[in-house]
């Protein structure tokens, strides 16, 4: 069983490669391009805007404590898979 | 790769125009009373203002040359991966602190914990440029630094992009700077407060005319143009009927110092005079009347010309559509290019039909640019040449040079005959984005998608792409939305327009401020995109000025000509009474 150092050892290996070789980058823009055509990217603009026109104080902790719960939910669960394979096939060949 | 350098306007990019001179960069700053109180400080103490800004641009700079380096890699390289500096972990997200080498991490307080303890002042988010105070504990806004984060991206895209007509580099922008004589014009100028946004009256059915309005006043290109005065209506030669110095009446009428809703009547009597299918108070397409409009300015714009026209209509709206038809049999392609001032959408649906899935901008593009197949009777292949065939072949549309501004048309209206009166509506909605990127509709990517190569595909990782970046080359922001409501011949118009970061609602006279969501969830029939960063050919004067100084010249030549002659006469006489 794996400890937890492993895992953060591991991890941080991974992230590294990810970075160095630019895949970490070219995954993120299929990323923003599948949630910008989904409209998910639109809507969490509108939000915030409309989060921050009221906000006062205005701070941007403020406004991404009340944005996270929706952030980590509402991502299209299609879009989520998609992503999942697009990783796992780059660190599967990696670490093969 | 023959693509050459796109013409744009000569007055500067909207967002650029005040970045060099001093006393304007400090009205700016100087209104915001909520600006951040340390970073006012710190840009205040010239030596600390020089090393915040040297090192800001230098942080800007390497972010858009490693973005190129991911994206569209020259050669392979290993890409610079900084770690953090309190964690070690290889950075997906730098955060430099701005007064040393320091870089780290957001999460966990890295970056917070190094300024604090350091007595740093400020970090930056080296993706958006964004500006982190650690007094404050906020993210923060300057103006000044704005300004110099969208000049240093701008001139190192610049410097990255490899369109090249004869070897040429990409021309830089320069920013406006006035001459003596202007800034003394300039001190002289009285401020007039204006709200820029201002209702259109409805004269009889005429909301179709002030929709299309509304978006000509709120496209930053014609707007820079006309309050330039580069046609200043009291100075132009023509007759009435000039549409031009109807576009420049209405902006000085919008950017007046009156709120009340102003109507364009003139405009719409020089339309009637202009266009007989446009005249009478009926309901009118607002797309037809926009595609009239553009034809009416660039026909009353000096120097137009009917083959690659450089007037302010051409320079905002044209792009080239390219056609490749195909031979089925013997693989020959043959392309024909033409111009085009917008792209009409076909939907999914026919009207009175419901299918699965959403129309998006995208589907719509893609449908637009996939092969169609030809009829049999339509086409014989001149290389295949049997003569008794008729080959079969396929046609596809590309966009293969893109405008400054993209106009697209959701095709709602479906004739059924030619009688107008009995064409029916496809309501379906169309779901469009605020900013896109057009570079998979493009001759050049899509001709490369074929020749892609799949060797990242052995490492199990993403291609890079293989068409020339930056990306900000393809990128569009939305700027105003047409929509309609109602029936063909029973309908309503109104439009969304955006000036800056906010969005306003405009019904005829009626002007309301608004939301994102709420633009994108309207009924559009014709959406209005701007270029995220425009590019430029060099300066030059254009031919009719250089003619008309050249005229100026040669008339004060002949005059001293006269006058020498005239001179000659009386001297002569006079000698003869002698």
């Amino acid at each position: 069983m794996p400890s937890k150092n492993d895992t953060e050892a591991l991890y941080a290996q991974v992230q590294r490669k990810l970075v160095e070789s630019g895949e970490w980058d070219r995954i993120q823009l299929i990323l923003m391009n599948k949630l910008n055509e989904s409209g998910w990217t639109d809507d969490l603009r509108h939000r915030s805007k409309e989060n921050a026109r009221d906000m006062e104080p205005l701070s941007f902790r403020v406004l991404l404590k009340g944005l996270a719960p929706h952030i980590q939910t509402s991502i299209p669960p299609a879009i989520r898979k998609e992503m999942m394979a697009v990783i796992r096939q780059y660190v599967e060949k990696q670490f093969e | 790769m023959s693509a050459s350098p796109e013409s744009g306007p000569n007055p500067p990019d909207t967002d650029l125009s005040f970045s060099s001179t001093s006393s304007l960069e400090s009205q700016a700053n100087a209104s915001d009373n909520n600006r951040c109180s340390h970073i006012r400080e710190a840009m205040a103490d010239g030596p600390s203002r020089a090393q915040i800004v040297t090192k800001y641009k230098a942080v800007i700079s390497w972010t858009v040359n490693r973005t190129q380096d991911v994206l569209h890699p020259a050669k392979r390289r290993k890409i610079s991966s900084p770690t953090c500096d309190v964690c070690e972990l290889t950075l997906s997200r730098p955060f430099a602190c701005l007064h040393c080498s320091f870089a780290g991490c957001w999460s966990n307080a890295h970056v917070g914990m190094h300024l604090k303890n350091e007595g740093h002042g400020f970090c930056v988010d080296v993706k958006s440029g964004s500006i982190f105070c650690g007094e404050c504990d906020d993210f923060i806004y300057d103006a000044t630094m704005d300004s110099i984060y969208l000049s240093t991206v701008v001139s190192a895209e610049e410097k990255q992009t490899k369109f090249q007509v004869k070897k040429k580099g990409r021309e830089p922008f320069r920013p406006w700077i006035p001459s003596d004589k202007e800034r003394v014009a300039l001190e002289g100028t009285v401020a007039l407060p204006c709200q820029g946004r201002r209702g259109l009256l409805n004269l009889g059915q005429t909301c179709f005319l002030n929709v299309v309005l509304q978006a000509f006043v709120h496209n930053p290109l014609l707007r820079n143009y006309f309050l330039s005065d580069k046609h200043n209506n009291q100075l132009c030669a023509k007759p009435p009927g000039c549409t031009s110095c109807e576009m420049d009446k209405l902006f000085a009428q919008i950017y007046s110092n009156s709120a009340i809703p102003h109507g364009p009547t003139s405009f719409l009597a020089t339309t009637w005079r202009a266009s007989a299918e446009l005249s009478g108070y009926k309901q009118q397409d607002a797309h037809e009347f926009f595609i009239s409009a553009l034809n009416q300015i660039h026909n009353t714009s000096r120097g137009s010309t009917n083959v690659s026209c450089n007037c302010i209509i051409h320079s905002t709206f044209a792009g080239q559509l390219q056609s490749d038809v195909k031979c089925e049999r013997c693989g020959n392609v043959t392309s024909t290019v033409d111009p085009m001032l917008d792209i009409s959408l076909e939907l999914k649906e026919k009207a009175g039909e419901v299918t699965s899935g959403e129309n998006t901008l995208a589907a719509c593009l893609r449908r637009y640019t996939q092969p169609e197949k030809l009829g049999a009777k339509e086409y014989s292949c001149g290389k295949c040449n049997k003569a008794s065939h008729v080959s079969e072949a396929s046609k596809r549309l590309s966009i293969r040079k893109l405008p400054p501004v993209l106009s697209f048309q959701f095709k709602r209206f479906e004739h059924k005959t030619t009688d107008k009166s009995s064409a029916q509506k496809i309501d379906a909605p169309v779901r469009f984005p605020a900013s896109f990127n057009m570079a998979p509709y493009t001759t050049l990517v899509m001709n490369l998608k074929g020749k892609e190569t799949e060797r990242e595909n052995e490492r199990g990782g993403v291609p890079a792409l293989s068409y020339p970046g930056p990306e900000a080359m393809y990128e569009y922001d939305l700027f105003a939305v047409i929509n309609h409501e109602g029936q063909i011949d029973n309908g309503h118009y109104t439009n969304y327009a955006r000036f800056q970061d906010e969005w306003y609602r405009f019904d005829d006279d009626k002007v309301t401020n608004s939301n994102l969501g709420a633009c994108l969830n309207s009924p559009a029939y014709m959406c209005f995109y701007v270029k995220r960063h425009l590019d430029y050919k060099p300066d030059m004067t254009p031919t009719y000025v250089q003619t008309r100084e050249n005229e100026a010249v040669r008339e004060k030549e002949l005059e001293k000509e006269k006058e020498r002659a005239r001179n000659k006469e009386v001297e002569d006489a006079l000698l003869a009474t002698v």
